[in-house]
């Protein structure tokens, strides 16, 4: 359960979207596999009656409605938009999603 | 006017009060002395000249015109570089946001503008908050201004850095798993890492959700009080946020010696017994007895999980940061020219990210990304979260014996440039002694060891949650004892 490879390392940079060269693959192999040897002392710790911890703190959720609020935030929305690198009317730029022919613009998987 | 070296945030009110300079001088004399100095230490990112002279006349004519002003008002700050100050750069020291301006202030920064504080600029971290000495950031190397050889500490390592060389009275930073303890402790001024909760994140990139918190720097435990004080408090936009029972009110400043003198301070045998260098160990142990001279009680304590809190820490954290990172991808964030020859989406999230991103972002990314893959989620993410409720417990068990914890904040002083750079493990254990207490959502703060030479070393104060009173108030009798 401790292993990790070449193989598993571009596998994980395609699901995390970068694209790593050979040099950072290899790094990246050494690193993970002395942190991840690293990582098996937790596994002498008893947890079988423990619950975990999911956040910062213990506490339960709490829930209120959902309303929209920009009383005094966010009134100029244009200051956010300006940020996106591409846009065209106030909408996000992106190069093409879907093509004519039978190929899915998210790499052809 | 006092001298730059001086100057604290209180006596610089003081000094504003009794017409001794304006805020407007002061302003100028910081950027005088930035100008130079930081040709040599490399502690800010950019400056906010005209908008800092704007803030400081604003005080100007408020005391000229006899209305009342704050303890903050007219002081100089300094702002990590992954906080929203509007219209002014924010890069979180990182390729993907070198060209992006913040479009409003966070929470901090809003509240700060109306108690009337004035912003220096920003200040170098290591990228998006990940690092312990500030040398992943993209654009800058820090240098220690005790020992220019030497790494400030990090994430925050710019704003401790920048405290520490007189360029600000004041600056706030971030602390994930020590980002502000660590770069104080090894630049030899005070930092806060609050409870977990007190202080708006609302303005802050996220870096690791369940850990995040802001809270600031000074030189003295006083002026760190001061500014917690005008962070601190719920906030609509920050869900996290809460206000202790019954608020802080005004019992962060003056503490009696009656109270602290009924304060039990706990030791814990497993940060004195393995990992820290003598050096440290004996100047923690100066300040213990100098502690002891106030007749508070001392008592060896046990937090047994302590030594699995590195590992619980770099599962979790990368698996938040992998999640949390994920908005960076060239759409909405990103650089201008990120466009530039993508034919496909996917095509334009992986030049984005390959190229914006550096070396240490991308192994945290690839490490969270792993831990939460299906097939290996129990063994490493699940398994973490439960061994860091038994680290919370640790601390629950020994908060009921005692009001305070006593450690270390760093196994070793400031370590050189370079040197701890090609082996991330050894650049991650510089963090054992803070980790655990972002863990449990704790109060911590790290106070240089007073009245040694060489360089500087911390101690750290953990409280209770909501008890920052309890670390303030000691904090405040040592420095009273030990000037």
């Amino acid at each position: 359960m401790f292993e990790i490879n070449k193989k598993s390392i571009e596998h994980l940079a395609e699901l995390a979207r970068l694209k790593l060269t050979e040099k950072e693959q290899e790094k990246f192999l050494t690193d993970l596999t002395s942190i991840l040897n690293h990582f098996k002392e937790l596994q002498e710790v008893n947890t079988d009656e423990v619950r975990p911890m999911t956040g910062g703190t213990m506490l339960k959720n709490v829930t209120r409605e959902d309303e929209v609020f920009t009383e005094g935030h966010f009134e100029n929305v244009d200051k956010l938009r300006e940020q996106f690198p591409e846009q065209d009317g106030g909408f996000l730029k992106v190069p093409p999603v879907f093509y004519a022919e039978d190929r899915s613009a998210l790499g052809g998987e | 006017m006092h001298s730059l070296h001086d100057l604290t945030i209180k006596k610089l009110h003081e000094g504003l009060l009794k017409k001794e300079y304006t805020a407007l001088e002061v302003a100028q004399k910081f950027f005088e002395y930035i100008d130079s100095k930081d040709r040599e230490i490399n502690a800010y990112l950019s400056l906010a000249k005209d908008e800092a002279y704007r803030q400081a006349e604003r005080v100007d004519l408020k005391i000229a015109g006899d209305e009342p002003v704050g303890m903050l008002a007219g002081a100089p700050l300094a702002i990590k570089d992954n906080l929203l100050v509007s219209g002014q750069p924010m890069t979180c020291a990182s390729k993907i946001l070198e060209d992006y301006r913040a479009p409003y202030d966070a929470t901090v920064i809003r509240k700060l503008k109306g108690v009337d504080a004035v912003f220096l600029g920003k200040t170098n971290m290591d990228e998006f908050a990940m690092g312990s000495s500030t040398e992943t950031s993209a654009f800058k190397l820090t240098r220690n201004p005790h020992d220019l050889e030497r790494v400030p500490g990090g994430s925050s390592g710019g704003s401790a850095a920048a405290v520490s060389a007189h360029m600000a009275l004041g600056a706030l930073g971030t602390d994930t798993g020590g980002s502000i303890r660590q770069p104080a402790s090894l630049c030899g001024v005070v930092g806060l890492k609050p409870t977990y909760g007190a202080v708006s994140r609302y303005g802050a990139t996220a870096m690791a959700s369940s850990l995040d918190q802001i809270g600031p720097f000074a030189k003295t435990v006083e002026d760190v009080a001061i500014l917690f004080q005008a962070i601190a408090g719920r906030d609509q936009f920050d869900a996290t946020s809460a206000d202790p029972e019954g608020g802080y009110g005004n019992t962060l400043f003056n503490p009696e010696l009656e109270d602290i003198k009924n304060l039990t301070i706990g030791l814990p045998e497993e940060y004195f017994t393995a990992g820290a260098d003598s050096e440290v160990v004996k100047a923690v142990e100066g300040a213990i007895e100098k502690i002891k001279s106030l007749r508070i009680n001392f008592k060896t304590i046990k937090l047994p999980h302590t030594k699995y809190a590195l590992s619980c820490y770099y599962i979790i954290m990368p698996a938040e940061v992998s999640a949390n990172l994920a908005r960076f991808d060239g759409i909405r964030y990103g650089r201008k020219d990120g466009h530039a020859k993508a034919d496909n989406l996917l095509d334009l999230y992986k030049k984005n990210r390959s190229d914006g991103f550096g070396q240490e972002v991308k192994r945290r990314i690839i490490l969270g990304t792993y831990v939460l893959s299906s097939g290996y989620y129990d063994a490493y993410y699940a398994k973490a979260q439960k061994v860091r409720a038994l680290i919370k417990k640790d601390f629950d068990e020994a908060f009921k014996e005692v009001d305070v914890i006593l450690t270390p904040v760093s196994p070793t002083t400031a370590f050189k440039l370079g040197e701890k750079t090609a082996d991330p493990l050894t650049m991650y254990l510089s963090d054992i002694f803070t980790i655990p207490v972002n863990m449990a959502g704790l109060p911590a703060i790290s106070i240089p060891v007073r009245g040694r030479e060489g360089l500087p070393v911390g101690f750290q104060l953990i409280g209770k949650h909501w008890r920052e009173k309890d670390i303030l108030g000691i904090g405040q009798y040592y420095e009273k004892i030990s000037a």
